[in-house]
């Protein structure tokens, strides 16, 4: 089996070899993180202190640089006091995969310290609830003005620049601003994420319209198509597939901001939890939430895709047949300033095409 | 079509279940991770203020966050430092202190990397601090006290969660923190307390800083809030129930109640006697609230936290805690 069976440009793997990918994917990051946390010599810049020897403010349990440990251990020779002993570690903050692993288990089956407060499947539960607000908020407005971006130049030029201007202003700015108007409570995390997915949104799905076929649209108006007919039964059936998976793309986007939202008038959700965890510096804990939103999200992107392939059928074929026809791009390039998202951000991230072959 | 309408009807409801939520309407108070502060959610679990008939609601923030919701209305009192209350006032949102929560005794603290042993060490160094912040103003008392002052040095401006890896770094002769960031700077081989809030008891206070406009609506509850927060105070102080407190307040923040109550000794917590002796102008060997302003004031005047000197006296608002039985 060559290499060039594997680097075939744009030829569809075999199913069989995909999945190796995949797992790869997974199982690379995952043993790089394995290497430097277990095997001594690499990395663990620290010396964790079991006997502290005539070192006067050394103290057991204590980490600190090798360099200092190697000083100190000449010294007590010199000296001709007790030499400390100690053994190689990482930084506290970087936790070894077996830590996190544990700590993601505990996470969900340790009860709350107090009475009042949630669990973490609730504090999930809070976090997810922010970002499909959110998110529902965002898209009530955002897809249609998108679409009519897209469609119409008038309404591309009347929104396009100040939206485009507007995307550049950071949404966590924004916090004290949304506290003073929408309280302390949900609403003004929710309208961070808001703030932080609209405006791309408009812009994302806006440019995705363009990009229908000038001939479909001519030839339907050669055929008598017009006005809000032109655009429920051409535009928007010519471009819902892709503004379906640039929903998913946004989607991704918005869970970036849920961080930063959950801080905004009272704490609440994983952030509450990542934040307290972080203070007093329990980084398996912090990394076990970090990687529950990956999984919240990835799992999300993985259902939507899937259900993409119901909906629009007709796109995964399609995408088939251009992907192994086609030689030159098909689209022209967008002139918008926003770049499309990639075609391989477009297809859905595994698994879900492979039941063709 | 459908099912746009029904987006659009549910967010319509639920935008109309979170302003409803606003109207109904308990105090609400903000409080934080700091001993001081979160010594009321003894409160709140033991349900003493339900049992006082005060219909209050305890908004765990983090702190700063705390600061912007006070200032814009949102919430009716906060736990907040009194140097920081001035600056929100000066900023138009003026508070009444009717309660003194407690000062800091050790928690807040500069920390000077090997080789440094004194403040007066750090003449011609580096310092980080984050400017305007109760380190800073800190640094300067120990500053004063050692004969220099704030040009002998070279600020650093360095958020304060960042000051054990600043410290460690070695860049910076000294860094200023607070608890919990202080403690992990001191692990930092050879570091040593240079000056702490020991050093200068009363210098930064905490107190419970109510909005003006709630406190003439709802005088009673006010009065109920302070007497409770003195009533959290005694249980823990007291032998019989000290753990108990110590349990409470641990899992708040998610600590070890064991961790946590090494910690505590650095939170000089005001019982209600120590409160009114305090409002009278008696603070034992520490500064009394009144004066601990009075510095602060020209401290933030000179650092341009703000512009406009405020008066203490327009803060200072003993008449609660010094009518409570």
């Amino acid at each position: 089996m060559g290499l060039r069976d594997w680097l075939g440009l744009r030829h569809e793997l075999p199913h069989r070899r995909r999945l190796v990918l995949v797992f790869l994917s997974f199982a690379i990051p995952l043993i790089l993180w394995s290497v430097v946390s277990y095997v001594p010599w690499i990395w663990h810049p620290l010396v964790h202190v079991t006997e502290t020897g005539g070192v006067d403010y050394f103290s057991t349990g204590m980490d600190v640089d090798r360099a200092v440990f190697a000083q100190e251990i000449a010294n007590m020779a010199k000296a001709g006091l007790k030499a400390p002993a100690g053994y190689r570690v990482n930084p506290l903050y970087f936790q070894p995969p077996h830590a996190v692993a544990r700590a993601f288990y505990t996470a969900f089956t340790t009860p709350p310290r107090l009475p009042t407060e949630p669990w973490l499947h609730q504090s999930l539960g809070h976090s997810i609830r922010t970002i499909f607000w959110g998110f529902a908020i965002s898209s009530i407005f955002g897809l249609p003005l998108g679409i009519l971006c897209g469609t119409y130049r008038f309404f591309a030029k009347l929104q396009e620049p100040f939206i485009e201007f507007f995307r550049y202003l950071p949404a966590p700015a924004f916090g004290a601003l949304c506290v003073a108007i929408l309280g302390i409570d949900d609403a003004p995390k929710v309208a961070i994420i808001f703030i932080g997915t609209f405006f791309q949104q408009v812009l994302v799905i806006g440019n995705t319209v363009r990009k229908v076929d000038p001939s479909l649209i001519e030839a339907a108006q050669t055929l008598g198509a017009r006005g809000l007919r032109l655009l429920t039964r051409v535009v928007i059936p010519a471009s819902i597939g892709d503004i379906y998976t640039d929903m998913r793309i946004l989607l991704g986007w918005a869970w970036t901001y849920l961080i930063v939202a959950e801080v905004v008038g009272t704490m609440s959700g994983i952030t509450y939890f990542i934040n307290q965890q972080a203070r007093y510096r329990h980084f398996d804990n912090v990394y076990a939430a970090i990687a529950m939103i990956g999984v919240i999200g990835l799992g999300c992107d993985m259902a939507f895709a899937w259900f993409g392939t119901v909906l629009f059928p007709w796109k995964r074929r399609a995408r088939k047949t251009v992907s192994r026809v086609k030689k030159f791009p098909a689209r022209s390039p967008s002139p918008a300033a926003v770049p499309p998202p990639a075609d391989a951000a477009l297809s859905p991230p595994f698994g879900a095409e492979n039941s063709e072959t | 079509m459908h099912l746009i309408r029904r987006i659009i009807c549910l967010t319509a409801l639920s935008l109309a279940a979170v302003t409803t939520s606003l109207h109904a309407a308990p105090l609400k108070v903000g409080y934080s991770d700091w001993p001081g502060y979160t010594a009321f959610e003894i409160a709140v679990q033991k349900g003493w203020f339900k049992d006082a008939g005060v219909d209050v609601e305890f908004d765990w923030f983090d702190y700063g966050p705390s600061i912007d919701a006070f200032s814009a209305g949102k919430i009716d009192a906060d736990c907040i430092v009194a140097s920081d209350a001035l600056g929100a006032g000066a900023a138009g949102s003026p508070s009444k202190f009717i309660a003194i929560l407690d000062y800091s005794e050790g928690s807040d603290m500069i920390v000077g990397k090997p080789g440094i042993a004194s403040i007066k060490d750090l003449k011609g160094q580096k310092v980080a601090v984050e400017f305007g912040l109760v380190e800073h103003f800190l640094l300067l008392e120990g500053l004063k006290r050692a004969g220099l002052s704030q040009s002998d040095v070279t600020l650093v401006n360095t958020p304060t969660n960042n000051m054990p890896q600043t410290l460690a770094s070695g860049q910076v002769a000294a860094v200023g923190a607070w608890y919990p960031i202080s403690g992990q700077a001191l692990q930092s081989p050879g570091s040593k307390r240079l000056f702490t809030s020991a050093d200068a008891k009363g210098l930064i206070y905490d107190v419970l800083a109510v909005n003006p406009a709630s406190l003439a609506a709802h005088h009673a509850e006010w009065s109920k809030i302070a007497a409770i927060y003195y009533k959290c105070v005694a249980y823990l102080a007291d032998p019989a129930t000290r753990d108990d407190a110590i349990k409470i307040m641990a899992a708040k923040v998610q600590q070890k109640p064991e961790d946590y109550a090494k910690n505590l000794p650095g939170t000089h917590f005001h019982t209600l006697a120590e409160a009114k002796a305090n409002y009278k102008g008696d603070a034992g060997k520490a500064m009394n609230l009144h004066d601990s302003l009075v510095l602060s004031d020209k401290f933030s005047l000179e650092n341009a936290v703000y512009k406009v000197s405020q008066k203490p006296d327009d803060y200072v608002s003993g008449a609660i805690t010094l009518a409570l039985p």
